[in-house]
């Protein structure tokens, strides 16, 4: 597996939670959708196919169909793209047009995904989103419309003015559009943004712990009785509509990133390009690979992402660990693992150890203690 | 030896010894004004420095001229100013004739001034009594009040006093004079055998134990074979000479003299203070009286933060009784805190200098528990146990009596505190021994207290409840049986080792309920609900518990978040393993002092 992601970091307006890269300046698009064409180019390989696709933002539905296409063109000439290639588009519910998803659709985007967030008035309100509960309703009718059989909704909760009851209206709602994949986050106050600085000022405030775990545990509760399968701490997925790009992060696959701010990883190197529009297009200009720093991976800090990222996800897989690093989970977990499989946390399905839902709400937990524990197994296989 | 004067100073802390000490070297010459730039000479070890006090017994000889033009040789002893080193106060007061009796102006006299006094006039010291700081503005008011205290105390008359200000150099001169015509000139004979009084040792790598010795009677000469008295060790003399800012040899003391001597002497313990040389071949009739062996009174667990650090905590504290060697420390073993030590001092300043050294100049992490005393158990079957460690008391039913260390603790304060003293004092189960007024609005208050009581923050509490204003000084009394429980600390039914402690049984019920609270805010929560019990044998007397942690979990992860997310992780479970664990419950290295911070 290995992703292609695109930046895109333009928007209408910034949502007041939103840490990603993206300026308002709409009237440099055109000169960013070149530059991001000469990186494409700068960073081409076919080595490898790329599985799937994702253009994240920022917005990137405000990408016109043709500057799409121009992006398009170039990754189909400077990579590999695998036949069946997932190839997502986040799309902002308020900016989108039938023709421009039909136009999408016929370039071959075939997931959206879409910021919904809630469908309450003054929830969407307290985010700054530009778009309303019925412009989320109309987003999905057109995309199916113009033809697309897998599409996300994000859903957020823990959001300061929402209550249990107004969570289970959003999440009604959003179940009777159907969508394919739901992406349900808690609230995070992230420095650097205006919520976080509202915060600090004492202007709001985030749910005590107690009613923040009780909305997490309603989240999964009614996603899991509406059939969609958790194979993320935040991600739920109905029929197999796993999300490939995602997953591709999960599994600690190899991904190549384009764009400011974008992050990407190859051989086992981390690397970030350039977070400002400006000294990310001045490297571009001058012909150069427009990145910050990297990172090399030891073979310590790969166990360590491996670990934590698969335990987020769906699940350590025993006998993989065992082939690359070496490691047998079930012996090195003790006694741990067998406290978290009666405390019914983590589940043995044979080939992952897994967490469960109760699990997933003390995850940063058991991912702590299962970083102690490969510590503690490495240190007296290497004595 | 008429032309000789050994002296020292007693003094509170902050009422300005060391800088009139470091005003009297310079007024001699023995440094210059350049020297004196890092103020203090003579406490030279930086923990000294910061905290204000001389924990290490220094000597320095300066030469003196009198209006006459006689020379004169003064030997400056200068003594530790705490309670916990009261002994080695006591040894080097024996080696003087003389002491300067230093009082700030505007604070009056402190029970440790008084005791170390007494403990002079005992010795049949001359005492000059130095009103010190006269040059501050606030000395105008108190002058006359701090002169009256001294008056009632040592019956001097008010023309006997000098009145100084080391800081401003004010009255240097008649300090010097004073010391020279008041103080009497040492006695001895230097033909009787060799009779020296060992004041104080320090430890030199290059040349092992530097022995300061005041000779009493006889010669001691390079090359001599010297004995030991207490210690009954034999070792020939390498170099002698007296102290100047630094080591001056010259090859001999004689009666009177106060110098230093190196004889190879790799141990220590070999030089014990209070011990009596004599020469082994020429013995003198009897040893210096006063000797005693030094026993550590309070008590407590030091531990490697990581356990791995056990072999490197044993060779510092090794080296550390090089140049200290009233510390003790074995090997003890901790369920909560695997391989350790249970090390013994003096007393609370002792242990906290002793945690101090081993952070700052060994660079050793420790987990330190909270501090005990030593209780003297006798069984059933009739034999006597010291236990040094709580959770090594036998089972009740097999002690016949238990007995704790009880103190007689000196109090001196302005009259307005009287009941804030009482009451903290009765709250410890202290017993009022008596009291005398020093002054119209200055008491003097004596009481026994259990040692065990003064250990926990007993001092912080006199400080805060008397704005400050009170002072303690302290000597052990007896051991007195008590009706003393063991109260174990369990966590989810485990009992916790280092957290065990030996209390009053009255008092169980509070400390054991305010110990579990305390504890509930230390302990962060867990995954799961964990339940805070304190017991004395299988009886729950208080009970807390910590609820299991709801949700922790980072809601986004992409790709932009690995690294940053990973750093993360790796931070937290680094915090994890500085946690000791206890069944399944980790526990913050603080929560094993716990007890120090309860109100």
């Amino acid at each position: 597996m290995q992703g292609l992601y695109l930046h895109i970091p333009f928007c209408e307006k910034k949502c007041v939670y939103c840490d990603f890269y993206s300026i308002e300046s709409t009237d440099l698009m055109e000169g960013f959708v070149g530059r991001l064409c000469t990186e494409l180019s700068l960073r081409a390989t076919t080595e490898k196919p790329c599985t799937s696709i994702f253009f994240g933002g920022g917005t990137p539905s405000l990408l016109s169909p043709t500057q799409l296409e121009r992006i398009l063109d170039r990754v189909h000439a400077g990579y590999s793209i695998a036949p069946d290639a997932e190839c997502t588009m986040e799309c902002n519910p308020g900016t989108v047009t039938l023709e421009n998803l039909k136009a999408y659709r016929s370039m071959g985007i075939n997931r959206l995904s879409f910021g919904v967030q809630s469908f309450v008035a003054e929830e969407l309100s307290f985010l700054a989103r530009i778009h309303s509960a019925d412009d989320a309703d109309k987003a999905m009718e057109l995309a199916r419309a113009a033809g697309f059989d897998n599409v996300n909704m994000d859903l957020m909760f823990a959001l300061p003015p929402q209550t249990l009851a107004s969570l289970g209206y959003s999440i009604d709602r959003m179940l009777a559009l159907g969508p394919d994949h739901i992406s349900a986050y808690s609230l995070i106050f992230e420095p650097g943004t205006p919520l976080y600085a509202q915060w600090k000022k004492g202007h709001v405030h985030p749910h005590a712990e107690d009613l923040d775990a009780e909305m997490y545990a309603y989240v999964m509760d009614r996603l899991g009785a509406a059939g969609y399968e958790q194979y993320e701490v935040s991600n739920f997925a109905r029929n197999g509509r796993t999300c490939l790009h995602n997953l591709t992060y999960w599994h600690a696959d190899p991904y190549i990133a384009v764009g400011p701010s974008a992050h990407g990883l190859l051989d086992n190197t981390r690397y970030w390009n350039h977070r400002s529009l400006a000294a990310w297009g001045a490297k571009i200009d001058a012909g150069v690979l427009p990145q910050a720093n990297t990172e090399v991976l030891d073979r310590h800090a790969q166990l360590v992402e491996y670990a934590f990222l698969h335990m987020r996800a769906d699940g350590l897989p025993v006998q993989a660990a065992q082939q690359r690093f070496g490691i047998d989970l079930r012996r090195a977990l003790q006694p741990q693992l067998q406290h978290w499989i009666d405390a019914g946390m983590v589940r043995d399905t044979g080939n992952t150890l897994r967490l469960t839902r109760d699990g997933y709400t003390v995850c940063d937990d058991i991912t702590v203690a299962l970083l102690d524990a490969l510590d503690r197994a490495s240190a007296s296989a290497t004595t | 030896m008429q032309h000789f004067r050994n002296f020292c100073i007693i003094a509170h802390i902050d009422h300005g010894k060391s800088t009139l000490a470091d005003r009297l070297l310079e007024r001699t010459g023995r440094v210059t004004k350049r020297e004196m730039v890092y103020n203090q000479i003579l406490d030279d070890n930086p923990l000294e420095q910061e905290r204000g006090i001389t924990i290490k017994l220094h000597a320095i000889q300066m030469a003196h001229k009198d209006a006459d033009g006689n020379e004169y040789c003064l030997n400056l002893i200068d003594t530790p100013g705490h309670v916990d080193f009261s002994y080695e106060v006591s040894r080097s007061l024996s080696a003087c004739e003389g002491a300067l009796l230093v009082v700030d102006a505007t604070q009056g006299v402190e029970a440790q001034t008084i005791s170390n006094l007494f403990m002079a006039i005992d010795q049949g010291l001359e005492i000059i009594p130095v009103i010190n700081k006269i040059d501050l503005p606030s000395a105008v008011t108190t002058i006359d009040n701090v002169k009256q205290q001294v008056i009632d105390l040592i019956g001097c008359k008010e023309e006997d006093m000098i009145l100084a200000s080391a800081k401003a150099g004010i009255g240097i001169d008649e300090i010097l004079d004073a010391v020279v015509k008041r103080i009497p000139p040492p006695t001895g004979d230097p033909k009787k055998p060799l009779r020296a009084l060992i004041y104080d040792s320090i430890f030199d790598s290059y040349r092992g134990v530097i022995v300061n010795v005041r000779v009493f009677d006889g010669v001691l000469r390079e090359k001599d074979k010297i004995l030991f008295m207490a210690t009954g060790q034999q070792y020939d003399v390498d170099e002698v000479g007296v102290l100047h800012m630094q080591r001056h040899r010259t090859g001999e003391l004689s009666a009177g003299d106060v110098g230093y001597f190196t004889a190879a002497i790799r141990r220590l313990q070999d030089t014990k203070v209070g011990d009596t040389v004599t020469l082994s071949g020429n013995r003198c009739a009897s040893a210096i009286e006063g000797f005693r062996e030094v026993k550590p009174m309070v008590f407590s667990g030091i531990y490697p933060a990581d356990s791995d650090d056990f072999e490197d905590l044993r060779e510092a504290l090794g080296k550390l009784t090089l140049n200290d060697s009233a510390i003790t420390f074995e090997p003890e073993s901790s369920t909560a805190l695997g391989f350790g030590f249970r090390c013994g001092f003096l007393g609370l300043l002792h242990m906290e200098i002793v945690q101090e050294r081993l952070e700052r100049e060994f660079n050793q992490v420790i987990v330190t528990t909270v501090p005990n005393v030593r209780y003297r158990v006798v069984t059933t079957k009739g034999e006597e146990l010291w236990v040094d460690n709580p959770a090594q008391l036998p089972n009740p039913t097999l002690i016949e009596s238990l007995e704790e260390p009880f103190i007689r603790a000196q109090i001196i304060s302005p009259t307005e505190y009287i009941g804030a003293i009482m009451k903290l004092c009765i709250d410890r189960r202290g017993v009022m021994l008596g009291q005398t007024y020093l002054s119209a609005d200055r008491v003097d208050m004596t009481f026994e207290l259990p040692l065990a009581e003064v250990v926990f923050d007993f001092y912080d509490k006199l400080k805060s409840n008397t704005r400050g204003y009170a002072s303690l000084d302290y000597e052990y009394s007896d051991y007195k049986s008590g009706d003393l429980v063991r109260m174990d600390i369990l966590l989810n039914g485990d009992q916790v080792d280092a957290l065990s402690s030996i209390v009053h049984r009255q008092k169980a019920h509070e400390w054991g309920k305010k110990l579990c609270v305390k504890l509930k805010e230390l302990i962060p929560r867990q995954m799961f609900e964990v339940a805070i019990q304190a017991a004395i044998g299988s009886k729950i007397i208080a009970r807390e518990s910590i609820s299991a942690i709801r949700k922790n979990v980072l809601a986004k992860c992409y790709g932009g978040d690995i690294s940053r997310k990973r750093k993360l992780l790796e931070k937290q479970k680094e915090g994890k393993k500085r946690m000791k664990q206890v069944g399944r419950v980790e526990i913050p290295q603080e929560a094993f002092l716990a007890v120090l911070s309860i109100d």
